[in-house]
């Protein structure tokens, strides 16, 4: 079985590594790396519970080789960091999570949208559900995430809880 | 305010099934690619060979042969008899072995290294078949040959009875309408699959066995009956669970064969299912079809109901008489009915096994009665509100006693206060003007008002479990036997706990079940677990405040008082953790297991309104405002329970517009993958307003009634009703998923007609 070396940066950290060929970006983070926060939902690229971030765009990570991301950064939910503070807290507030199964896939969507948002041109609602449709939440009824996108992406109710 | 859960979640810390499979080989079961088949041969010898294989097992290599899945339930004998219930005896195999019964049932189970190893290997194994017909439907199920040889017919399980004088009520009624309905199959679809990690400890003689489920009792329970281990031999353990709904409320052959194969093999061992197997595998659910009949007097007051219901559970159902029963029970809806006449079948066929799915009969039911109700409304030209108006039950017959037994033998009694205010409520909170408002930014749609009620009984027993024990900080550690699967239970009980132990919160920390901690428990299902566990985890709390009053008094030499989780007498205190370390030499004194007994159900009623949208062009549907307005009981966390109504209307959208499990005629499975079974997306459910009206129940200790099935049941027929009003009465929706095609055609001629 080919062996391909890769370098990679995970969350920060470079990665050295050799992997078969057809081992997927998914398994590689999950099994290699033990970052067990991206989920396998559906192994197909639909559910997008495995989206991570390679090279600052969303990424199924399901889909991608292990091998394609030699030279890439890869963030994970993991790796979000201070950016994604006001998000994890207004889904927690509005209840944008049950069994928190889907969510890192959600935070790592959310996370394109908000950072793509800084045209400063307010979300709609629309707009919203469209961006989050290519992650699928079977608990919530998506009301709580929609909510909570709106909420950071505008900036609104944030100030007044504060 | 945020869940107990939120932070770990929110961090990607949680721990599902997969996260706890380092180390251990994978497994990958090799399963039936025929709908209906004679096994004439295993070979395993091309994949024993590959690299990276520890081993390929038949049922005759690990001693399964003829080993059998235990079913789940079985009806309350009081029950049965004022019923009429039956069922005849499934044989569902662990491995199959000499014929299969439908796509996806398990033959061989694997060990390699890795999972692409294992899936290498899965792929070299040879089964082969000599083809028997398929049967995919109930009705011709029940003329075909028997599917089991054990068996005359196909027919699993049956119900019948009647009350009042139903058919002199329908030979005398104003109107009578009948209607045929049909409720198709799909099922929960968690977005984890289901999964299990086996570890084997051969000095102990003992596997732990962490499965994605929402009954790790019953899970233990079945793996004892099949291989004969005494309690401690095996210890199910509940890890994060990735959203259950009812398919993981069962118990399947994967768990049992795993625990098997790691005790033979002495491997630590992981089956982590994909989502092709989950779409073949996993027990699916409704696939029921319902002949109705009403009798109506002038006014659209119900004379007598009937229904004739089959319900079509594939090769079986461990939960065939819940589900067969709760139908019958439901579908009595929450209305003045002084006649009755039901009777439903449930039909072996060669399609995958059913279990519970969110509702399990009750939303099959509340399409029949709904849909049926809102055709003799159409009949005597009456509005669909005015017939739900006429009909339910209000609060001069509440509580309103119904001349048959609950499943669990008690009178049924409908303890609610006033259903028609629900009515009204939904009504102010999505009023039928709000059609006419869209209507206007909707030029390319026609637009439709539904409604739709339902009643669901809740919080069944026979009872449930929760354990608290003292730390030595005066924490308190909880633990239940309704494992979590994403309700928030960590939250609610730990509340419920606090609330009577007078500490704070952040003072008890939630345990996720396992069956060494808490021997005994029931599960997660049936909207039961905040009533019944939740009134364990109250009653314990008060024994454990209890005994730890008599400790403190010993200590401190008399009376004392409490608050805070602190005693006092005078100057002198001792707080909980105080009173644990005093009690050291007896683990046993601040450490309580409580089981609760509900004595009957307690039932939740609400009502669904639905505005949808019919693209004049395409037929396609899009729903476009939501409300639910019920009655419950105390609500523990009402963010919590408003989440479960808005969960539940989004299964029930899923339901009414796109899922379902399609088998083509050659028996052949069609929905595999989600570009076949469509999940509703965030562009497909729209906010829902809930309102929550508040009627106490003494029953159980916390005042509390279950409300996790309630946003799913009425979905059906409410957004059914809103396509039929879209379309002006030139349509009856009368199956699920909506067919955009007859919606399609409806459309054509109309306009043909125009």
């Amino acid at each position: 079985m080919t062996e391909i070396p890769i370098e990679v940066m995970v969350n920060g950290t470079r990665f050295r590594r050799t992997v078969a060929g057809r081992l997927s970006l998914a398994d590689f983070l999950r099994e290699e790396l033990r970052l067990t926060g991206t989920h396998l939902g559906c192994e197909h690229g639909v559910c997008g519970a495995c989206s991570v971030l390679v090279d600052g765009r969303s990424v199924r990570a399901c889909l991608m080789l292990a091998a394609q991301a030699d030279g890439r950064e890869v963030t994970t939910v993991e790796g979000l960091g201070a950016e994604a503070r006001p998000l994890r807290e207004c889904l927690a507030r509005r209840h944008g999570l049950q069994c928190g199964f889907c969510t890192p896939g959600f935070l790592i969507t959310a996370t394109e949208l908000l950072q793509d948002n800084e045209s400063g041109k307010p979300l709609t609602e629309d707009g919203v559900r469209e961006a989050l449709s290519g992650n699928i939440c079977r608990c919530t009824g998506y009301q709580g995430i929609v909510e909570a996108v709106l909420e950071v992406g505008n900036d609104t109710e944030t100030r007044d809880d504060a | 305010m945020a869940r107990v859960e939120d932070g770990t979640l929110l961090a990607g810390q949680g721990r599902f099934a997969a996260d706890a499979a380092e180390g251990a080989h994978q497994v990958v079961f090799v399963r039936s690619t025929e709908p209906h088949a004679d096994i004439l041969g295993i070979d395993t010898a091309a994949a024993r060979a590959m690299p990276g294989v520890l081993g390929v097992y038949t049922a005759a290599d690990l001693g399964l042969d003829g080993a059998r899945l235990p079913v789940l339930t079985t009806p309350n004998p009081a029950f049965a008899e004022a019923t009429g219930f039956q069922m005849a005896e499934q044989r569902i195999p662990l491995l199959a072995t000499e014929r299969v019964h439908y796509v996806g049932q398990p033959i061989v189970v694997l060990i390699a290294t890795d999972r692409y190893r294992a899936e290498d290997a899965a792929e070299a194994v040879t089964v082969s078949y000599r083809g028997r017909a398929p049967v995919t439907d109930a009705a011709t199920a029940l003329e075909a040959e028997p599917l089991y040889d054990h068996l005359a017919d196909n027919e699993i399980a049956r119900i019948g009875y009647s009350f009042g004088d139903p058919e002199n009520a329908f030979g005398r009624a104003h109107r009578v309408v009948s209607g045929e309905y049909r409720i198709g199959r799909h099922g929960a679809v968690p977005l984890e699959t289901r999964g299990a990690v086996a570890r084997p400890d051969r000095r102990l003689r003992r596997v732990d066995l962490t499965t994605s489920t929402q009954i790790p009792h019953l899970v233990r329970n079945a793996v004892r009956t099949v291989t004969g281990w005494a309690e401690h031999e095996i210890v199910v353990h509940v890890p994060d669970v990735g959203g259950g709904f009812g398919t993981k409320a069962n118990v399947y052959a994967e768990e049992i064969v795993l625990a098997v194969l790691a005790r033979q093999t002495g491997f630590d061992l992981a089956w982590i299912e994909d989502r092709q197997e989950h779409l073949l595998s996993a027990a699916q659910g409704r696939d029921q079809v319902h002949r109705t009949r009403l009798a109506v007097d002038g006014q659209g007051r119900i004379l007598a109901w009937g229904d004739e219901f089959l319900v079509d559970v594939g090769a079986g159902s461990l939960w065939v008489a819940g589900i067969v029963a709760n139908t019958a029970v439901h579908a009595l809806g929450p209305y003045r009915i002084p006649a009755v006449r039901m009777s439903g079948r449930a039909v072996l066929t060669t399609k995958t096994i059913v279990a519970q799915y969110r509702g399990a009969g009750r939303p099959e039911a509340a399409f029949a009665l709904e849909r049926t109700l809102d055709a003799a409304a159409a009949e005597l030209g009456i509005g669909t509100a005015r017939i739900r108006e006429i009909n339910l039950l209000t609060d001069t017959d509440l509580p309103y006693p119904r001349p048959i037994p609950y499943r669990d033998g008690e009178p049924i009694v409908y303890d609610g206060w006033d259903y028609r205010a629900c009515l009204t409520k939904v009504r102010d909170l999505l009023p039928e003007t709000e059609r006419e408002r869209l209507r206007a930014e909707h030029p390319g749609a026609l637009l439709g008002y539904g409604l739709g009620c339902y009643l669901e009984a809740t919080a069944r027993g026979p009872y449930e479990t929760a354990r608290l024990r003292v730390l030595d900080d005066g924490a308190v550690e909880l633990a239940t036997g309704a494992a979590a699967a994403g309700q928030g239970h960590a939250t609610v009980f730990g509340r419920v706990a606090a609330t009577a132990l007078g500490i704070p919160e952040d003072r008890v920390r939630y345990r996720p079940t396992d069956t060494e901690r808490l021997p005994d428990g029931i599960g997660t299902f049936a909207s039961r677990s905040a009533v019944v566990a939740g009134s364990a985890v109250h009653n314990g709390a008060m024994r454990l405040l209890d005994r730890a009053r008599a400790l403190a008094q010993e200590v401190l030499g008399g009376p004392v008082e409490y608050a805070g989780g602190v005693f006092r007498r005078g100057e002198a205190e001792i707080g909980l953790g105080g009173i644990a370390a005093h009690t050291r030499g007896d683990p046993t004194a601040l450490d309580v297991t409580e089981t609760y007994r509900p004595r009957t159900v307690t039932w939740t009623m609400g009502v669904h309104a639905a505005i949808v949208a019919v693209d004049r062009r395409s037929g396609m549907l899009s729903v476009l405002r939501y409300a639910v307005a019920h009655e419950g009981g105390n609500e523990l966390d009402p963010e919590i329970v408003r989440g479960q109504i808005l969960g539940g209307v989004a299964q029930g959208i899923g339901g009414s517009l796109f899922e379902e499990y399609g088998y083509a005629p050659s028996g052949q499975p069609l929905s595999t993958t989600f570009a076949a079974y469509h999940l509703p997306l965030s562009t497909d459910v729209p906010n829902v307003a809930v309102a929550h009206l508040h009627v106490d129940t003494p029953d159980n200790p916390i005042g509390a009634r279950g409300a996790g099935e309630s946003g799913t049941i009425a979905a059906y027929p409410a957004i059914a009703a809103a396509v039929d009003d879209a379309l002006g009465g030139r349509i009856h929706c009368a199956a699920t998923p909506l067919d955009p095609g007859l919606i399609h055609g409806a459309l054509r001629k109309a306009a043909v007609l125009a």
